[in-house]
């Protein structure tokens, strides 16, 4: 027979088992494991670019990273600039999202014989007007004056535009002032 | 004489327990301001020049006439050629529908071989040309690969042979001032 001292113990024991801690330990590791993935995957880019919904960029090998500049993005559906829709495509039943997507533009928006896209043109204008005026006020200077507008725009499109598009929107920037075009696409890791 | 033990045993064997709850609270932050900035989606580019016409008084007084690589895509087919007829001719037709940009990578490094410090090569696509080959064409013609042979060209600063990192960088629509 258990004696009175014996079960006094027990109760006792089990008393001091009855607060139980949750073990962090674990927890703190494998936080600590995705902290490190994410800061080594993390690259801190000199650009604002980012993509849109159901735009499928093409892949490039290309090592180079773009730089900010103004950004012209081609979705099925609109064409928008610095994040501004500026026009919209004639709408087919096939258009958004679909491999038949046509981005045929209004016969009101082209002007220059078909080549040049009105509504662009002036979105171009007022965005180098733009860039212009911020570095006019800008503190770099070189040789005294502010840094000249370097004219970069960058094209972002699926990657099943034809060049038809793409060639009104290219003579358009030519025709508000833009002389280097920047054609954006996913980086090919294989 | 018995020793005194030592104080080690004495100690608290449960040892100091440090508070983990703010540390956790400050790497649940990080992550979420990680996940939030971080973008999982790299993307490159590839410049282009506009076109430059030059006046045919500036032609005059260059009389070496320039080997004006031209890559002219078709429905069906890819035909490098120079105007200035600096080299022969080559079609390469299309493999599944799309321009065989091995093929033309090939062929391009020949060319390089031939011309070694030419870098500018004139696109002229079809209409129906679309982004996704352009690309891949842009590629094929700018850049050396790892498994091509290489080409030394020779540098005049330093005076030694060194090798060509880039094929034809320079990629300029040849038909981009046209009329359609």
């Amino acid at each position: 027979m258990p004696s009175q001292r014996g079960i006094q113990r027990r109760r006792q024991r089990k008393k001091i088992n009855s607060t139980f801690e949750l073990q962090l330990t674990s927890m703190m590791d494998a936080l600590v494991i995705i902290v490190v993935f994410l800061l080594k995957s993390y690259n801190v880019s000199q650009n604002n670019f980012s993509t849109t919904p159901g735009l499928e960029l093409p892949l490039s090998h290309s090592p180079e990273t773009p730089s900010d500049s103004i950004q012209v993005v081609i979705t099925p559906a609109s064409l928008t600039v610095e994040n501004e829709r500026v026009l919209d495509f004639i709408q087919t039943a096939a258009n958004p999202g679909s491999t038949n997507a046509r981005y045929d533009f209004k016969k009101g928006d082209l002007d220059d014989e078909g080549r040049k896209v009105v509504p662009l043109y002036d979105a171009l204008i007022k965005a180098r007007e733009k860039t212009e005026l911020l570095l006019s006020k800008s503190k770099v200077r070189i040789n005294g004056k502010p840094a000249p507008f370097e004219g970069v725009l960058a094209v972002q499109a699926d990657r099943r535009v034809r060049y038809d598009t793409i060639r009104k929107i290219m003579y358009t920037g030519s025709q508000a002032g833009y002389s280097i075009f920047r054609f954006l696409a996913r980086k090919n890791e294989v | 004489m018995l020793k005194r033990p030592t104080s080690r045993r004495k100690s608290n064997a449960g040892g100091i327990q440090i508070n983990l709850v703010p540390i956790l609270d400050t790497m649940v932050t990080l992550i979420g301001f990680l996940l939030f900035t971080t973008s999982f989606i790299a993307l490159v580019s590839i410049e282009s020049p506009l076109p430059v016409i030059r006046p045919e008084k500036n032609q005059d007084l260059n009389p070496e006439q320039p080997l004006q690589l031209t890559l002219t895509l078709r429905e069906n087919e890819v035909e490098i050629s120079s105007p200035f007829h600096k080299i022969k001719p080559k079609t390469i037709p299309n493999q599944e529908g799309k321009a065989d940009t091995k093929a033309i990578h090939e062929s391009l490094l020949e060319i390089k071989k031939l011309f070694p410090k030419e870098l500018t090569v004139v696109l002229i696509p079809s209409q129906f040309t679309l982004y996704d080959s352009l690309i891949a064409l842009m590629d094929a013609a700018r850049l050396m690969t790892a498994t091509d042979p290489p080409i030394y060209l020779k540098n005049e600063q330093t005076g030694y042979d060194e090798p060509i990192k880039q094929l034809f960088p320079k990629v300029v629509f040849g038909n981009l001032l046209e009329n359609s």
